[in-house]
């Protein structure tokens, strides 16, 4: 993650100066799956990119040590070794960006990555997720004990409420929701956050990051993100320091994808290794 | 397998993160080239025709200049082949059931859809654009137009009861268009019941290849024909008996002009230049691209365009930066271009935006509309009142309101100025292609012998004839609300059915016309923004005038040779037309449903400005009224020349109007018909024009007009039944006196 910034002072006239041009954020949303196709071995090195940028999460009601242990593991190898000594890239420390579950489950992740070798940030999602509807008392003590047990990342809900009344609070990264919600990462939305970030540069010289979650599950999809982020950012924001995607099962289909790429065959389930 | 060169090519792109080639196959385009042996021909009722001892031009690609076939270049019987097989097509096609032509529009839609891969890497290849924009944009547009026709096809019968196809259309495209211009043109076209005869450059290989794919779709092979020529062939075409109509679509240069309020300028160029950053020029087949390139010669225009700018002192901003041996145009920003320079004037080439501030949303009008071109704009604001206001003032065909080049089958696209003045698409675009049932088939006359330099040139002598006998005629030109004396200060005598003098009208003049225009000008602003309830009005107004001077009009048409009955019936079906007129005045405008648009489109209808009349000889007081009424009613200035022999009916009128009527809204200028003609033809700021009066007349008044390309409508010296109801106050008056405006408005919040 990037040094923590400093932000700047709240002020509230940026925001009632905005103006969303809707029907044309929905053309260029659509434009911008059709037009960037990435192709060969293009693909495959911004495949293994994105693989670098996800946040490797699992959020279920029946999260335990074991699940965890093998998703801690599978984010230290996340590509087989084959494959990635095809494309040369076996000693580049190829691993997702981050590791995300639940705040009670952050001390079984750091020990499972800790006897896997491996120094990738634990994320915890933190404040009542994922309606934030629990007293602040409470949110603040769940990041704090989640920090506490090893996380270095906390996904934020914002309090909605605060939101509605414009009471808004800075942050490091926006993400396009919890991911648990009926319709998440969708590209008008993310347009209209990215020239957000832009203009936010523009005018304070502060990065922010960005990270979409929810929904996010085919390797194709995961290209037009990273071109998305090319098109409205640049290549400065390619990078897990400023953008992360949050998916579970992305990763699979991208590692069939390369598998693909190297040999020439589509893989079976029982190929590759589960997460 | 080739796994170490892609691996440590990966290993760098890992770094990188750069795009790479997306490329399309070309070898299907190849493949049909060869199944014509990469040397095409013309394409004729349904079969490839090639011509022996014909030379040829070859076929190449823009970016590498590779050949890739080679077309023939016509000559005069070729093109009279393709007009004998679209003739006796013709019959056969035009009196089919509206619901067979649309089977057989779907069918051709379908048969697009199954070969729309060929079809788009063929445009892209042989055009050099990028292949995205054919494939994602053009193909689609092409059937969806065929669809849409289809339906207008099918409802044919009821919808347009009362018009007929007009018979064989040709049609002449320019060396850079696409091959959807040609698509917007030929389906209304085929939809209403016309067969086609296309002219294309040579080198266009992709209009061929559609009329092979409708030729081999069965039982109709000739009502598209495709002959590729050169443009020397174009008037051979319109000379072809049977050629109803020929449509021409000129060269479309691609740039676009920006104009941006100062308060956000900084920002606006900011952004621009920000995704300009973005475009991938590269060859046009290459998916990942954004644009291709347009051929050596686009390039070449772009450059000088630059370098002129760049000595007049404007700032060109290039994204990226070619070597200049490439193929490649970046796209380029132009701006601090000084307002008074040739370059500002001038069309802006592909792929530069000329970017100009302003202050005022007034002064964006004016500097908007003051080019010569007016085909469509795109007006971006967040308020929607001044968004509106700056739409309805733009003199352009087409306003997207935040957004812009959206295209729809049932939206109209057409233009004024010299943008031209036809239609495609929706409504108006089928009745380019029909005409009143019952009208006779046009016999293509070109009098060779006719001197455009010459004619209406003098101005004959008039001499004094004698004394009036009866009641003088009111005296003047009816020019600025009252009678003037004309420039000339002499008189015509105008004689009786007798032979004895009825009286002396003023012998008008150039610049007794230039007057009048001027005044039309000035009405004319005033006359636009009445509400049309005001307008119906004014005009019942001057009919209950005109009623009650009804003795006195029966008496002049009387002295001219008319019966009383007849007279009397003319003045009344006078005074009823400006009635129905009066009360036909709506602000017309509806609302379009557009496909994969959400929000209104507006099809508006605005007065065409300044509307020029030389009304005919027949019927002299009826059809000086039936003529006058529409072009009042929706909202247009008049400047009037009656009829030759009989004008006085025509002055009686003005004295009413003089009392009645906001000065300069009418204005009436009589003498010379020949000379008022040249006069008016030649006139560059006379938004239309319709002539009433011999052939050669009207043939003058077509090659004058082409000068400011003002919409005329003639004669050709055949009279018009003015009593009767169709020819005198049909629909055809209406649709000509007023010009359609489009007007999207994308919602969403």
């Amino acid at each position: 993650m990037s040094a923590h910034q400093q932000g700047t002072e709240l002020d509230l006239s940026w925001i009632s100066k905005i103006q969303v041009n809707k029907p044309a954020v929905l053309r260029r949303a659509e434009q911008i799956q059709a037009r960037r196709p990435v192709k060969k071995e293009w693909q495959a090195a911004w495949l293994l990119k994105a693989v670098t940028c996800i946040d490797l999460t699992t959020l279920s009601g029946d999260d335990t040590a074991s699940n965890i242990q093998r998703l801690c593991y599978k984010a230290k190898y996340p590509i087989r070794e084959d494959l990635l000594k095809a494309l040369n890239m076996h000693d580049k420390g190829i691993t997702t960006a981050a590791v995300c579950v639940y705040p009670a489950r952050v001390c079984d992740a750091v020990r499972a990555l800790k006897a896997a070798g491996c120094d990738i940030p634990v994320a915890s999602v933190a404040t009542g997720f994922p309606a934030a509807q629990t007293h602040l008392k409470t949110r603040l003590e769940e990041i704090r004990l989640a920090v506490e047990d090893g996380a270095t990342e906390i996904d934020v809900v914002i309090n909605r409420t605060l939101v509605l009344t414009g009471q808004w609070k800075g942050s490091d990264f926006i993400k396009t929701s919890t991911g648990k919600e009926t319709v998440n990462a969708t590209f008008p939305v993310a347009i209209v956050m990215l020239r957000a970030i832009r203009d936010f540069f523009w005018k304070t010289g502060n990065k922010v990051g960005f990270k979409p979650a929810g929904g996010i599950r085919s390797a194709k999809d995961s290209l037009v993100w990273l071109s998305l982020i090319k098109e409205e950012l640049g290549d400065e924001w390619m990078k897990p320091e400023l953008f992360r995607i949050g998916a579970s099962t992305l990763l699979a289909d991208i590692e069939r994808q390369i598998y693909h790429h190297v040999t020439g065959r589509y893989a079976a389930y029982h190929d590759l290794p589960m997460s | 397998m080739a796994a170490t060169r892609t691996a440590s090519r990966a290993c760098e792109i890992f770094t990188t993160l750069e795009y790479g080639p997306a490329p399309e196959s070309h070898a299907c385009a190849l493949a049909w080239l060869d199944t014509q042996d990469r040397h095409l021909g013309h394409y004729v009722n349904g079969q490839w025709l090639k011509p022996e001892h014909r030379s040829s031009v070859p076929c190449q690609d823009p970016i590498t200049g590779e050949n890739l076939a080679s077309c023939l270049q016509a000559q005069s019987e070729d093109v009279a082949a393709a007009v004998e097989a679209a003739r006796a097509s013709l019959e056969n096609w035009s009196t089919q059931p509206g619901a067979i032509r649309a089977q057989h529009l779907t069918r051709l839609a379908k048969v697009i859809q199954k070969h729309q891969r060929l079809l788009w890497t063929l445009e892209s290849l042989v055009t050099g654009r990028a292949v995205r924009e054919v494939r994602d944009r053009d193909v689609p547009l092409a059937q969806q137009l065929l669809q849409y026709h289809a339906v207008q096809a099918h409802t044919q019968e009821e919808a347009l009861a009362g018009w007929e196809p007009m018979g064989v259309i040709g049609l002449i495209l320019s060396p850079t268009f696409p091959f959807l211009d040609m698509m917007w043109r030929i389906c209304p076209a085929l939809a209403v019941g016309c067969t086609v005869v296309v002219l294309v450059p040579p080198a266009s290989p992709t209009p061929l290849l559609l009329a092979q794919l409708a030729g081999e779709l069965g039982p109709f092979p000739g009502i598209l024909n495709v002959i590729s020529g050169p443009a020397s062939l174009g008037p051979v075409l319109a000379a072809q008996p049977g050629v109803q109509k020929v449509a021409f679509c000129g060269a479309i240069e691609g740039g676009l002009r920006l104009l941006i309020q100062e308060a956000v300028w900084d920002e606006t160029m900011r952004r621009l230049q920000e995704r300009m950053g973005r475009l991938r020029c590269g060859h046009g087949l290459d998916g990942a691209v954004d644009m291709g390139a347009r051929g050596a010669a686009a390039r070449d225009l772009a450059q000088r365009y630059v370098s002129e700018a760049q000595s007049q002192g404007a700032q060109v901003f290039q994204a990226g930066s070619e070597p200049s041996d490439s193929p490649f145009f970046p796209p380029t920003l132009v701006s601090d271009l000084p307002p008074a320079s040739p370059c500002t004037q001038a069309e802006v080439p592909w792929p530069l935006v000329v970017a100009s501030p302003f202050r005022t949303a007034k002064e964006a009008l004016a500097v908007a509309n003051g080019t010569p071109r007016g085909g469509s704009a795109s007006v971006w604001s967040e308020r929607l009142g001044q968004a509106l206001e700056l739409a309805y003032g733009l003199q352009v065909g087409t306003v997207w309101i935040n957004a812009h080049g959206l295209r729809d089958p049932a939206v109209p696209m057409g233009g004024c100025k010299e943008s031209g003045s036809s239609w495609h698409g929706g409504q108006d675009g089928l009745y380019e292609y029909l005409r009143p049932s019952g009208t006779p088939a046009w016999i293509p006359y070109l009098s060779k012998t006719l001197n455009y330099d010459a004619f209406g040139l003098a101005l004959p002598s008039t001499l004094p004839a004698g004394p009036e006998t009866g009641p003088a005629p009111p005296y003047g030109l009816f020019v600025g609300g009252r009678f003037q004396a004309p420039g000339a200060r002499s008189s015509r005598p105008i004689r009786d059915s007798q032979g004895s003098l009825q009286g002396y009208v003023a012998e008008g003049g150039a610049k007794d016309i230039r007057g009048a225009v001027e005044a039309a000008h000035q009405a004319a602003p005033g006359w636009m923004s009445q509400s049309p309830a005001a307008r119906a009005a004014l005009l019942w107004a001057l009919a209950a005038a005109l009623q009650r001077r009804e003795p006195n009009l029966v008496s002049r048409l009387e002295r001219h040779g008319v019966e009383l009955k007849v007279a009397k019936a003319e003045v009344e079906l006078s005074v009823k037309r400006l009635r129905a007129w009066g009360a036909r005045v709506q602000a017309q405008g509806c609302a379009l449903q557009v496909a994969e648009l959400r929000g209104p489109v507006l099809r508006l209808r605005e007065p065409l400005g300044v509307l020029a009349i030389v009304c005919p000889d027949e019927w002299p007081l009826l059809a000086f009224v039936s003529l006058l009424a529409p072009a009042l009613a929706h909202g247009n200035t008049v400047v009037l020349v009656p009829s030759g022999a009989c004008p006085i009916p025509a002055l009686e009128v003005c004295q009413e109007m003089a009392t009645l009527l906001p000065a300069g809204l009418v204005n009436v200028v009589t003498g010379d018909r020949d000379h008022l003609t040249r006069c008016l033809a030649l006139h560059q700021d006379i938004q239309a024009l319709w002539y009433f009066g011999s052939a050669q007349g009207s043939q003058f008044v077509e090659w004058a007009s082409a000068g400011n390309l003002k919409p005329v409508w003639v004669n050709r010296g055949c009279p018009r039944a003015w009593d009767q109801e169709a020819e005198g106050a049909g629909p055809e008056l209406g649709r000509r006196a007023a010009r359609t405006k489009a007007l999207w408005l994308p919602m969403g919040d």
